[in-house]
């Protein structure tokens, strides 16, 4: 009986639910460590007054500057300081530091600090920091806002757009979000007071990456930092990159000899952790008369903030959207420009989907727009548009290896009975008040980017590889050591599973230790839907390396053939007999009876591997079903279905946790979530009140299939699923609330739709009714 | 996220209560629930030197009616509204029947989540005066009186006088609210509340609720009561929408008209959660809304 594939329940949980986590707020004993941010967006720092470290003082200790490269001729490369030095780029951005015996003495500290700044004119938004004469965030080593800019187009792409039967153009925008981790950030660094080793506990993803960068930027060896995740409460991506903050609290405890913490309160979270998808796109379509999407030109833009992110830089959302916007689909010419602006506002991380979400929103909706012209159904132009030859490559070269787009969208209508709906919608029209809308999207989930993928970005670093070591004690347990860093998603259970089938174990017979620099191989972390795939590959890799070694073991002790050695239910057995061991008293052999090993043998039971592949595409389509009040423009969840295709599933019950977490995220950012700023670059959503997180109220129940395409990219067949919710349901709900008010000529291309936007379309499709079609037409290109 | 240092006070009787308010002035703050209260304090916006938590303090948490009149004690948490019961002179608990009976469950579930109904008090909601609050708005559609003590002296102090503000009261800082009374509506009373939120538990962006008296004889509306929140620093009662309705008999087309009228006479200041124009909007649909609900309940 196999241990992958069964839904057991996670080791995780218990801990977690019982209140008995370890989260850093819980490590305590520190004391509290406070930033003091810049009230402005934009100014010229002339003073810091009061009880505070700032830039000086770490200069003064020679403390570097961080620096996230891509190597392409338009990056622009910045040397970023830990603190402030005489300008300030955003609302929030870290100025000082006071340290007090308690977080409230710590407020009380920074209340007394006195910031003199003297304020400059802001580029806020994307237009105003494209705009000609634009405030500059970076002056002396740009003379524009666009820090990356990348473009694009194959041969023959002006010709296709030209002989193109219809042309469909569409603008779509994305409010700006916050990943929002129900722990908000923190760190806690305790130094040694004898050999000065420092021990930092953080809310991070990749704690051997963030050990490095930290020596760098601290110049110490690093034997002399350990770096630690306990319990992390959730992440998406916030937690990837280096937080200033954490570098500080280092250089804090060693500079004071005393324990000093960091815990992120919530303003701070959400105005001065990562932000993400302030993206613009411009799309000009050409299709032929059957509703072939040919060829594909964009324009994008995205507010990329006032700094990049180390290591994976401000490249990460337009390069990505330059990269993966042919999505599913088998388009064959494409063009693109791509550019990532600057502004005075708060820097941008990567968040779970980075720029699929908007991506897959923009195709999504120019599907329907373009149903909707040539008399298509939405299913109709999907079927003759999606992959089905595999491996697919495609325009700008990725290679889609074999998945399952139309199989997913064809069993996801008929799931939800697209007739019976539409009977109902018909009824709802005749009789006034909420009108239901159905969406439909379909799209690839790009997961387990290896070195190759990460090479191709020319990064200054390039993760990719994980490595894992595989241990028997003499006991017969095992302990699996990895290098990526799991903080919630259920990966100790799911390795436990592969683990116990190779070695013929219980999965309570193994142990995965996971995110301590002390105790683990170097590794990435977790992000990017990788840990499953890598981390999974690379268990399953050394779990084979151990099963042989037993193999072998047993062989000697049963006088049998190593090949005729089967691992089950802890013996290992000769196949075909009863003559077995129990694996225990292998492990006891292993370690404690060499003399009976085989010759040549090295003592005791561990194995490692690594693992880098080049990466594999799961899929999926979803489909919202909402109800949209026209009158007031709120828009209610009543359904959501989908059918996911992620390969081989380790663990179903997980992989439903995983895209339910991930759709209640991107309804959220579909109808509710966006970071709002004034003109003068204040944040005007620092609070839950104001950051509208949504409340298991307006989630509805979400029914998950699944199909398994068994990956070949991948050594455990298995693909990666994590970011997968959030980058389809976006599209699938705005083109829901789209389609609930089609009837009235309503066209809504603006994420967050917030209850105001809805409202405000649905005015405006009346004002424009007298004139019906022919108005609505002026905003379209004309069908040749 | 941590609040300013304050000292803390919890008398167990009213008169420690006013006491304490006397002799602190307005360097008090009275906390009963803290569910506006405390997060303020967290946030630093609310830096009150002295708290004086009645949340010891016996008598404040009745419910009695008596002259066609409800009087709820201040430290009624908003759960107990949900199923609303008075006590009789006799000592027995009853349900509150009526009109009033059934609004009050109507409004009490769009007070924030559990854990909130639970903590949060009516009169520490009324006392915190946000315009969008729920109780706020009930208060001043119906027209209730607060009831202030203070050391020597109590007064009753009108719906239209109390808000004054955003999170403004005419209450003195030595005055404690003890209870608000609401007129319990006669059986020709027909009552509706209605709110758009962007969440469930959020404050509204606007709700509206509306109560009308018919004429038993003709059915024509006698008496009318629109107000609304979310659009001005109190919530606000629409004189027009009222006299629309006023003489007319009740029906979608004359909810419409009322509604377009309400939608005309407000004034309302954007903010994130809503423009000056959507916020019109709103109003058309909540007070035409609360109309149709008062008058679906007729029948």
């Amino acid at each position: 009986m196999s241990w992958v594939g069964r839904s057991i329940r996670r080791v995780e949980d218990p801990a977690l639910l019982c209140g008995a986590g370890t989260f850093v707020g819980d490590i305590g004993g520190a004391a509290s460590a406070r930033f003091v941010r810049s009230p402005v967006a934009s100014g010229l720092v002339r003073a810091v007054r009061g009880p505070a470290y700032t830039i000086a003082d770490l200069d003064a200790d020679e403390v570097g500057n961080i620096e996230a490269v891509l190597h392409r001729p338009d990056y622009v490369r910045l040397a970023q300081p830990l603190l402030a030095r005489e300008r300030v780029r955003y609302v929030g951005e870290p100025v000082a530091v006071v340290v007090g015996a308690t977080a409230a003495e710590a407020e009380d500290l920074a209340e007394q600090v006195e910031l003199d700044i003297e304020p400059l004119p802001a580029a806020v938004g994307l237009e105003a920091a494209l705009a000609p004469g634009a405030p500059l965030v970076h002056p002396s080593e740009s003379e524009s806002n666009v820090m990356v800019a990348g473009e694009m187009a194959t041969p023959g792409l002006a010709e296709a757009l030209e002989g193109a039967h219809a042309i469909v153009e569409l603008e779509i925008t994305s409010g700006r979000q916050a990943a929002l981790p129900l722990e908000a950030r923190g760190s806690h660094a305790v130094t040694e007071r004898f050999g000065g080793r420092t021990t930092l506990h953080a809310s991070i993803q990749a704690p051997h990456m963030i050990r490095t960068v930290i020596c760098d930027l601290l110049g110490m060896p690093e034997a002399d930092l350990r770096v630690v995740a306990p319990d992390v409460g959730g992440a998406f991506g916030q937690k990837l990159p280096l937080a200033r903050e954490d570098a500080v609290v280092v250089w804090l405890s060693r500079r004071l000899g005393r324990p000093v913490a960091w815990i992120e309160d919530r303003s701070e979270n959400l105005m001065a952790s990562w932000h993400s998808r302030e993206q613009r796109y411009r799309l000009r379509a050409g299709f032929d008369a059957s509703a072939h999407l040919e060829a594909l030109q964009a324009d994008v833009a995205a507010n990329v903030g006032a700094w990049p992110c180390y290591p994976i830089t401000w490249g990460v959302e337009p390069l990505m959207a330059l990269a993966e916007l042919p999505g599913p689909y088998t388009l064959e010419h494409y063009g693109v420009r791509s550019r990532g602006v600057a502004s005075h506002t708060c820097p941008m991380s990567p968040y779970r989907g980075v720029s699929r979400p908007v991506i897959t929103l923009a195709l999504e909706r120019l599907m329907d727009i373009a149903a909707a012209r040539l008399g298509v159904d939405p299913v109709e132009i999907r079927r003759r548009n999606l992959q089905s030859d595999f491996p697919h490559t495609s325009p700008t070269g990725l290679r889609h290896d074999e998945g399952t787009y139309r199989e997913a969208m064809e069993q996801a209508v008929s799931h939800v009975d697209l007739g019976a709906f539409r009977a109902r919608q018909h009824a709802a029209r005749a009789a006034g008040g909420p009108q239901p809308g159905i969406g439909i999207c379909t799209f690839s989930e790009r997961t387990g980017y290896g070195t190759p993928a990460f090479a191709a970005r020319a990064m200054g670093v390039t993760p990719g590889y994980e490595n894992v070591e595989l241990s028997m004690d003499p006991s017969g347990y095992v302990t699996l050591r990895i290098g990526a860093s799991p903080h919630g998603q259920g990966l100790e259970t799911a390795l436990s599973q592969i683990v116990a089938d190779e070695v013929g174990t219980d999965p309570g017979r193994v142990r995965v230790v996971a995110s301590d620099t002390d105790r683990t191989p170097y590794g990435w972390g977790s992000f990017a839907s990788r840990a499953m795939v890598l981390a999974g590959g690379a268990t399953y890799l050394a779990a084979q390396k151990l099963a042989s070694q037993l193999g072998s073991l047993a062989a000697e002790v049963l006088e049998a053939a190593a090949d005729d050695i089967v691992l089950a239910d802890g013996r290992a057995t000769v196949a075909g007999t009863s003559v077995g061991v129990e694996v225990a008293e292998l492990a006891r052999i292993a370690h404690h009876h060499t003399q009976r090993l085989p010759a040549g043998a090295t003592p005791g039971l561990s194995a490692q591997a690594g693992y880098d592949p080049a990466g594999t595409f799961s899929n999926a389509c979803h489909v919202a079903e909402v109800d949209v009040d026209p009158d007031t423009g709120g828009v209610s969840m009543r359904r959501f279905v989908v059918v996911e295709d992620a390969g081989r599933l380790i663990n179903p019950m997980i992989a439903d946790g995983q895209i339910r977490g991930g759709v209640a995220q991107g309804i959220a950012n579909a109808l509710l979530e966006e970071v709002v700023y004034d003109d003068d670059g204040n944040i005007l959503t620092t609070s839950l009140m104001d950051y509208l997180p949504p409340t298991v109220a307006e989630i509805p129940d979400i029914e998950i299939l699944h199909l398994e395409t068994v990956s070949d990219a991948t050594v455990t067949g298995a693909k990666g699923l994590g970011e997968g919710g959030t980058i389809g349901a976006p599209a699938a709900v705005l083109n829901a609330v789209n389609d609930a008010l089609a009837h009235l000529g309503v066209e809504l291309n603006e994420m967050p739709a917030t209850p105001e936007r809805v409202r405000a379309a649905v005015r405006a499709a009346a004002g424009r009714s007298p004139a019906g079609e022919n108005d609505r037409s002026t905003q379209e290109a004309p069908v040749r | 996220m941590k609040p300013a240092r304050f000292a803390y006070t919890a008398p167990d009787t009213v008169e420690g209560t006013l006491d304490a308010l006397d002799r602190f002035g307005d360097e008090a703050k009275v906390l009963s629930g803290g569910q506006s209260l405390v997060p303020m304090m967290n946030f630093r916006l609310a830096r009150p030197e002295v708290i004086v938590d009645i949340g010891r303090v016996g008598g404040l948490d009745g419910m009695s009616a008596a002259n066609g009149t409800l009087t709820v004690g201040a430290r009624v948490i908003h759960a107990r509204l949900e199923v609303p019961a008075v006590t009789t002179p006799d000592g027995r608990r009853e349900p509150l029947g009526g009109v009033l009976g059934s609004l009050l469950p109507e409004v009490a579930r769009f007070v924030g989540h559990l854990p909130i109904r639970v903590r949060g008090t009516f009169g520490g909601s009324i006392a915190h005066a946000d315009p969008a609050a729920e109780w706020c708005i009930l208060a001043r559609t119906l027209d209730a009186e607060m009831v202030a003590l203070r050391r020597g002296g109590e007064r009753a102090i009108p719906a239209a006088d109390f808000f004054e503000t955003v999170f403004t009261t005419a209450l003195a800082p030595e005055e404690l609210l003890v209870a608000v009374r609401l007129p319990i509506l006669g059986d020709d009373w027909r009552a509706g509340f209605c709110e758009f939120s962007r969440r469930a538990g959020d404050f509204a962006v606007v709700a509206g609720m509306t109560a009308v008296r018919l004429e038993p004889a003709t059915g024509a509306i006698a008496e009318a009561r629109v107000g609304v929140g979310g659009v001005a620093g109190v919530p606000v009662r629409l004189g027009g929408a009222e006299a629309t309705l006023v003489g007319e008999t009740p029906g979608a087309e004359l909810h419409a008209a009322a509604a377009e009228t309400a939608a005309g006479e407000v004034d309302p200041v954007g903010d994130l959660h809503g423009s000056a124009a959507y916020r019109r909007d709103l109003v058309r649909a909540m007070v035409a809304r609360a109309l149709a609900q008062g008058a679906g309940a007729s029948g």
